[in-house]
């Protein structure tokens, strides 16, 4: 990297100036991938009722038409012929739409079956109705009244997010730990041992990057049967494992295979064994390497629905998260406003990730990209 | 830091040590790597082929085994610790040995749909036999039923119990031979005398060798509802419709004195347009003969024909017009089937009328009383000539797994007894005829099943009967293609009609 772009430091002060496009260019995409998400944030907070009438950006101040008064037409006004209001006239479609009048105000219908008509005035106004109740209903469960035969109504608890949370760590620990594992003892054989078929192998597991996982769901699915291994923890992890190998031996041997030969001469010279060398060496190097790929698999996991509702159902003390919000809009979607709230609770975690591994991240971007 | 400084000069001497390393010396490794991975795919799915047959084939004998016996408790493992007094006929049903406490300690799976305060609901309705019987029946429900209920069979880990919303899908697995026969075991007279006829033809699906009974109906919902604001449209002077002229002139009334008279909405995600196939399945069965309905369904009769086209111009004289809909025509497709009622409910109310069947009481605000704020009257009919149909949808029990535990679980679904305290908190409409009139606590759903039971005829949701394709493609994006006004009506019928399969 060095070597190369020695030669060019003219031209690398001239990139300097348009540093700061390059910037503002960015942070405009990143406000681009930001602003939905502050809706959907913003939402969270809102009644269902609000979410319905008005978009979240009426939170901000803005201005809009205020009624200021109500002006009374006669009931028996047709409103199929011109309508004359305050000695204009005007047609029923404007009055729906509102119509602007000559001193700045607008005129719309109030209620056109009892003919009033609101004169409105533009006025500074902001949406302030928020409430916690979604958050509420995600948490602790949603209530539901059933009505028993005597006429009572008797309120029963819904299910709340804790179980569901906890069986999505169960499950996502583990299967973030043993391809890892794994991959990163394969990748050390790959790359430093000398074994037969040692390029046939590797070569395979490249090429079961392409392979996409729904080809072997339903392959699976009828082994796990036989094992009985449906709807099981264990179930999940394996499959998990599997899934996310190929990736995860593919990025750790980009980057075990790239260490410094000297390394591990010298330390066969003292008469390390391949498993020391590991051990002590190639593990603690490749900690970076290691963190980067444990957060692309346990996001992956964690936001998986499709694997879980294959190999792991839906009954209560195995369901994951994904699946549990999923169903908290209920059966025909009718608590759609709790998908908001929800989001966000299954987000923390993935934040949390996130932010105590960031510094491995952008390193990990470029694990298995840049070469030499 | 250490460790980042060694590794950055370690990269700078040993550039592309390992990949290329491998993948440069021999092309051949490559073409035999990629050779294996495709052998190992295609017996990937060769092998799942092979599978497929094999599990569809192995339920077949054991029904075949189960018929010829003709004693409706037997089956093959439970045949030698079956009791002698076991009578052959419908006495000594599964049903009844199962209340006897003969099935105590077994597990029955089921999958279906329906979750959240339906999946309690449900739970609370079988709770008695639960504990009578000792059966444990685990329910399991979700979201992508439809979707996991195909892997699941495939996979070989059916559940013993599905259940269907969609008898078209159903109808999939009765063909491959993957669903039990319940006619092999259940007592034919019970069930005619406590179903109507239609409910028996519609559970009857062809299977790999003959018809067979693919499921028994354990709910129902009535479709052909119109829901209006039952105080304010007293309040108002108006009076319910009894034919389809007093229907229009009533939407003709309402939007003289100022409002429009329809809420309509047909946006549902992925499956936007669905509203709109209930209304012609409606108007169908008021516009023609019910063969002409079945024949529709099956695909003899193309949406190209008139019947059809005639149906959807009926549906297109409310739709269409912007003084009839709130928000105009345009609204339609872009406001949510959920949404779309609630405008009824505002004070006063922006609009009076909503055709959708009895589950959309759920999207109703929480406040209202049922029976008092909002009511509903019957469709009516447009030729008298075609009496009163009904058009209903429900959901369709089918077996996976032949175990006596199984089989008495499945006959208790036949029983109104299985929906009882269901029915008492609301929701659901009885197709058994035992179900008591006194068991709904609400007038409203009361006189659904009333209506239900009177119907001179009664046909399912024509959309769900249909093939996927066009029962929740084409259909539905066809009529969504016709009301944002993108396509005229004989371009619809033609987009609809390509839907068939070939």
């Amino acid at each position: 990297m060095m070597r190369k772009s020695k030669g060019r430091d003219g031209r690398r002060r001239g990139r300097k100036g348009s540093k700061t496009v390059v910037n503002l260019v960015l942070g405009i995409i990143c406000l681009l991938w930001l602003i939905p998400t502050l809706g959907l944030f913003v939402s969270s907070f809102r009644p269902a009722t609000e979410i319905l009438k008005t978009g979240w950006w009426t939170v901000l101040p803005h201005r809009e038409y205020v009624a200021k008064e109500q002006l009374q037409l006669p009931k028996d006004t047709d409103l199929r012929q011109p309508i004359e209001v305050n000695g204009t006239t005007y047609t029923d479609d404007q009055l729906r739409e509102g119509v602007k009048t000559d001193e700045g105000t607008e005129l719309i219908w109030e209620n056109r079956r009892a003919r009033t008509i609101d004169v409105r005035e533009l006025g500074w106004r902001m949406s302030t109705e928020f409430t916690l109740d979604n958050y509420a209903g995600v948490l602790t469960g949603k209530e539901y009244d059933i009505p028993k035969p005597d006429g009572t109504v008797s309120k029963e608890k819904g299910s709340n997010l804790n179980q569901a949370f906890l069986n999505t760590l169960t499950v996502a620990i583990p299967s973030t730990i043993i391809p890892i594992l794994i991959a990163t003892f394969a990748a050390y054989a790959f790359a430093w041992m000398k074994f037969p078929l040692r390029k046939t192998l590797f070569v395979i597991v490249i090429m079961l990057l392409v392979v996409p996982l729904q080809v072997a769901l339903i392959p699976i699915l009828k082994d796990y049967t036989s094992l009985g291994l449906n709807g099981t923890f264990l179930g999940v992890w394996i499959a998990h494992a599997g899934f996310g190998l190929p990736l995860a031996t593919y990025f750790m041997y980009s980057y075990i295979s790239q260490l410094p030969k000297d390394l591990f001469e010298s330390a066969f010279m003292d008469g390390a064994s391949n498993f020391t060398i590991f051990t002590k060496l190639i593990l603690p190097l490749a900690v970076p390497s290691i963190a980067s790929i444990s957060i692309f698999q346990f996001l992956w996991v964690w936001n998986d629905y499709l694997v879980s509702l294959v190999f792991i159902g839906s009954q209560p003390d195995v369901q994951v998260l994904s699946m549990r919000i999923a169903n908290l809009v209920g059966s025909r979607g009718n608590d759609w406003h709790l998908l908001t709230a929800s989001a966000f609770v299954s987000m923390l975690m993935p934040l949390a990730v996130f932010f105590g591994l960031q510094r491995y991240f952008v390193r990990g971007l470029l694990g298995g990209s840049v070469k030499g | 830091m250490e460790i980042r400084r060694f590794v950055s000069i370690a990269t700078t001497h040993y550039h592309d040590e390992g990949l290329s390393r491998l993948l440069k010396n021999k092309g051949w490794t490559i073409g035999t790597a990629l050779l294996l991975v495709f052998v190992l795919l295609l017996s990937a799915c060769g092998g799942n082929n092979n599978n497929g047959n094999q599990a569809s084939s192995s339920p077949s004998p054991s029904a075949e085994s189960a018929s010829p016996s003709a004693s409706p408790s037997a089956s093959p493992e439970a045949s030698p610790s079956e009791e002698p007094s076991s009578s052959p006929i419908a006495g000594g049903s599964a049903l009844d040995e199962a209340y006897a406490g003969k099935y105590k300690g077994t597990k029955v799976t089921m999958f279906g749909p329906f979750v959240d305060v339906d999946q309690k609901k449900f739970e609370d309705a079988i709770k008695e036999f639960e504990e009578k019987t000792g059966i444990d029946i685990q329910y399991e429900g979700s979201k992508e039923f439809e979707a996991t209920i195909s892997i699941r069979v495939d996979g070989g880990n059916a559940p013993d119990i599905a259940d269907f919303p969609q008898p078209g899908l159903l109808a999939n697995f009765a063909k491959s031979g993957k669903v039990i026969d319940v006619g092999t075991f259940m007592d034919k007279n019970k069930l005619a005398a406590n179903y109507n006829q239609s409910w028996l033809d519609m559970a009857t699906m062809a299977g790999p060798s003959g018809d067979i009974m693919a499921g028994i109906w354990n709910r129902s919902s009535v479709k052909s509802l119109v829901w209006y604001p039952k105080k304010a449209f007293e309040e108002a002077g108006y009076t319910i419709p009894k034919t389809w002229e007093e229907l229009l002139a009533l939407t003709e009334q309402i939007a003289k004195d100022g409002d429009p008279a329809w809420a309509i909405g047909i946006e549902s995600g992925a499956a936007t347009g669905w509203p709109a196939t209930d209304w012609i399945e409606d108007i169908m069965l008021r516009t023609t003969t019910p063969e002409n309905y079945d024949k529709w369904v099956k695909g003899e009769l193309p949406f190209t024909d008139d019947i059809v086209k005639n149906a959807v111009r009926k549906m297109a004289e409310i739709w269409l017009n912007d003084d009839y809909v709130y928000g105009g025509k345009k609204s339609i497709v872009t406001t949510a089937f959920g949404d779309a009622p609630k405008v009824m409910f505002d004070n006063p109310p922006k609009a009076w009328l909503h055709r959708q069947a009895s589950f959309i009481t759920s999207f109703f605000p929480t406040t209202l009383k049922s029976g008092e704020d909002y009511d509903w009257f019957y469709l009516p009919p447009i030729d008298p000539a075609y009496g009163n149909p009904v058009l209903v949808a429900g959901d369709i029990y089918a077996m996976f797994n032949d175990r006596p535990e199984v089989r008495a679980v499945m006959e208790f679904f036949t029983t109104g007894e299985s929906i009882k305290t269901w029915i008492q908190s609301g929701g659901v409409i009885a197709p058994m005829n035992d179900a008591k009139a006194e068991w709904y606590t609400s007038d409203v759903e009361r006189r659904m099943a009333e209506l239900a039971q009177s119907a001179t005829t009664l046909r399912f949701d024509g959309s769900d009967l249909m093939p996927g394709a066009v029962g929740a493609g084409t259909f539905w994006k066809g009529m969504t293609d016709y009301i944002s006004g993108t396509v005229d009506l004989d371009g619809a019928m033609q987009e609809i009609q390509a839907g068939w399969p070939k």
